[in-house]
This record gives structure tokens, C-alpha cells and sequence, in this order.
């Protein structure tokens, strides 16, 4: 059975995250850019992962941006690419609908690594997301497998190890990755 | 008679020192040309991203001013970037919209509102710093060091005839992922 993931431990884990993509970016260029924070949150608000977006309110050394729509969000990470510094982006199933236009465009096309957290909000936790009775549950998944887009479910605590490895392998693919968040955050 | 956007880049790109400008539309293939060794990435593919593309920019990089070349058509789409940009409070973020009326690129269809649409009114209402807009070349020329220099994020619509080419009638240039790239390795001196 699927379990609810601590808003804590995913704060943890997106620190630890921003730090080794720091550290990859140091090692790669002669000028990284000059912040007092580890890294930057790219969120239109998620439901399922309110309780981190409230928590991360009260952290200094991650800066959570809100943007009117998921199309910016993911345009402005190419943005935060090409300037060297580390992002995420935390929307909803939906907001994937909503910019898949700007995933084809910016994020594959341009070849820019945009690692996305991605609440799927509705979903059942006795039932595999293909079988929920939410169309905005189920198309989740085929739909990133349609644009080949990397992607793993955090289903619990235990996989969390599965956010800096997305990042990482957007990284490395110059890509689009993405993790989604199972049940609703705690 | 209204503003050449060509005019308008020229006199841009004589000033822009080390900014990063994004176009997109007709200021794109007029901007290779004029501009062609750069610090810039054009906006193509995604209609509407250049305000955004310009954002994630300007926060990354406070040390640089950013200038967004955006069009009327292209704001419209992703409007809500307005409000994006005055939230976030980009200091060195400057939106210059190049007002035609119409989606010239497409086949000046006119846009919803034609030339009514009113976007100073809009950035003031969304938080921009400061918005204005300027029909005249010699008007722009005097403006320009503040456009490049006073605190963001400030948007100043420019009222222009059609540009001479549409990325339609002149294609070619960099494909977004090299442009990227290079961009990137200017900005951060990748090794
Ligand atoms: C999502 C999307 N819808 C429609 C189009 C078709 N299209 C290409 S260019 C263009 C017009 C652009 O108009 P504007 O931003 O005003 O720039 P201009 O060409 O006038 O400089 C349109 C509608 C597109 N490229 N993308
Ligand atoms: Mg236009």
C-alpha cells in the first residue's frame, strides 16, 4: 500500500538535491552564479503538496516562486538553466495538462533538464493510477511515456532517493524528468 | 507614422552592452541580423514564453539586465506572466512590447482588441514598476538609458508598424537547444 510522504523528509531531500546539483554546476563552469540560497521551487499550487509549499514558507535557503500558469513555470526553469542555478518544479497532473506545449517545446526540444514533481491529486491508494476512475489520474503516466519523458512514482518515505535521481538523470539526459507524489503529502 | 521595429532593434543593440535580449516573432529574424554574435535566445516554438523565458533569466542573473522583445499576440497568450513578473520583482527585467495590432507572423490576423488593448494599463495593474509607451524613435532614443538602466520590472509598449520579415518569410537561425547552450556557456564560462 502506497503511504503519505512527510513534508520534512521532502524538504530534506530537496536540499540535499539542490546541493549536488550545485556542486555538478561549480565543477562545470568558471562563473556559477552568486546566491545566498540552495535552489529555487517553480510552483503553480498543488494540493497534494501543499503541505511542503506551506512548510518551504518558512525556509530561507529555498525561494519559492508562484506562477500564474504552468507554462511559465516550466519556460522560466529553462531560464534558471541557461543562468546556472538549480530548480524544481512542483505542480499537479493537471498543470502537466495544461503546458504540454511547453513541455514538447522548451523542455525537449530546447534540451533543457526540468525535473518536475507532479501531485496526482484523487488518486486512489488501493488502486494503480491506470486504473483510477479520474481521467486526470490515469493519463498522467501514459502521457509522459508519449513523450518519453523519464518518470517514477514516490509511493512512500522510502523513495524519496527517487528526487535527486530524477533531477540528476534530467541532468544528465538534458531533459525532461519527473517524479510523481502517489498520495497526498503530510 | 509609426516606430520601424527595425529602427527600434538598431538602436537597441547599440546600446544593450552586456544585457541578454530574448526575441520572439518578427523582432527574431530582424534581431539575428542586426545583433548576430550574442547574448541572446529567441523565443520560438512556444508562443508566449519569451516574458517567462526572460524571468527565469533575470533571477538566475541579477548582475545582468534582460530584455524581453515580446509581442502583442505572444503576451496575450500567456497574459498571466505579468503578474508572474511583478510577483517575482526581477530588478533587471525589461519587457518591451512591440505593438502592431496584429499576429503579423501568422498572417496579420488582427489580435482580440486590435490596437484597443491597452498593456501599460495592464503591467501597472499587475505591479510592474514602472510602464509606459513610446510611439516615437527620437522619444525611444531619449528614453533608453533608463529602459536599460532604472529598476525593474518596467514594461514599455512600443507602438510599431510590421516588421520587414516574420519568421515565417525569413527562417533560419540557431534551432532553441543551440541557442541555449550557447547562451549558457557565455553566461556561466563553461569549461
Ligand atoms: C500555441 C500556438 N498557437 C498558435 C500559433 C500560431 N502563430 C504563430 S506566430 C503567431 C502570431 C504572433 O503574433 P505576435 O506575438 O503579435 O507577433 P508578431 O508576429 O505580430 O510580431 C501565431 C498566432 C503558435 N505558434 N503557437
Ligand atoms: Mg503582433
Amino acid at each position: 500500500m502506497p503511504e503519505s510522504i512527510p513534508a520534512s523528509l521532502i524538504i530534506d531531500t530537496l536540499r540535499d538535491t539542490f546541493r549536488e546539483a550545485r556542486a555538478a554546476i561549480a565543477a562545470e563552469v568558471a562563473e556559477p552564479p552568486q546566491h545566498s540560497h540552495l535552489g529555487w521551487v517553480l510552483s503553480v499550487p498543488d494540493t497534494h503538496q501543499k503541505t511542503v509549499l506551506s512548510a518551504l514558507d518558512k525556509e530561507r535557503d529555498m525561494q519559492v516562486i508562484t506562477f500564474a500558469t504552468e507554462d511559465e513555470a516550466t519556460t522560466a526553469a529553462a531560464g534558471f538553466y541557461i543562468g546556472g542555478e538549480p530548480c524544481v518544479m512542483m505542480i499537479q497532473h493537471a498543470g502537466l495538462y495544461a503546458s504540454v506545449n511547453t513541455l514538447r517545446g522548451v523542455a525537449m526540444d530546447g534540451k533543457v533538464p526540468i525535473f518536475y514533481m507532479i501531485g496526482l491529486l484523487s488518486r486512489e491508494k488501493d488502486k494503480d493510477p491506470k486504473e483510477s476512475r479520474h481521467s486526470m489520474v490515469r493519463y498522467c503516466e501514459p502521457l509522459l511515456d508519449v513523450f518519453g519523458v523519464p518518470h517514477a512514482r514516490l509511493e512512500g518515505p522510502n523513495d524519496v532517493h527517487l528526487i535527486p535521481k530524477y533531477h540528476r538523470m534530467a541532468r544528465e539526459r538534458r531533459g525532461p524528468a519527473a517524479v510523481l507524489v502517489g498520495l497526498e503529502t503530510i | 507614422m509609426s516606430m520601424k521595429p527595425e529602427e527600434v532593434l538598431r538602436v537597441i543593440a547599440a546600446e544593450r552592452g552586456t544585457a541578454v535580449v530574448i526575441p520572439t516573432m518578427t523582432t527574431a529574424p530582424a534581431w539575428r541580423e542586426i545583433a548576430p554574435d550574442d547574448l541572446s535566445v529567441t523565443c520560438a516554438g512556444f508562443m508566449g514564453g519569451a516574458s517567462a523565458l526572460g524571468l527565469g533569466i533575470a533571477l538566475a542573473r541579477p548582475d545582468r539586465r534582460v530584455v524581453v522583445l515580446d509581442g502583442d499576440g505572444s503576451l496575450l497568450m500567456q497574459l498571466g506572466s505579468l503578474a508572474s513578473i511583478a510577483g517575482a520583482r526581477p530588478r533587471n527585467l525589461t519587457h518591451l512590447v512591440f505593438k502592431n495590432g496584429v499576429y503579423h507572423t501568422s498572417g496579420s490576423q488582427d489580435i482580440p482588441g486590435g490596437l484597443t488593448v491597452d498593456f501599460v494599463a495592464m503591467a501597472k495593474g499587475a505591479g510592474y514598476k514602472s510602464a509606459y509607451a513610446v510611439r516615437e524613435l527620437d522619444d525611444f532614443k531619449r528614453r533608453l538609458p533608463s529602459i536599460l538602466g532604472d529598476e525593474g520590472p518596467l514594461m514599455v509598449e512600443l507602438i510599431t508598424g510590421l516588421a520587414e520579415k516574420t519568421p515565417m518569410t525569413a527562417r533560419g537561425g540557431q534551432p532553441f537547444n543551440v541557442q541555449v547552450e550557447d547562451l549558457r556557456k557565455k553566461l556561466l564560462r563553461v569549461r
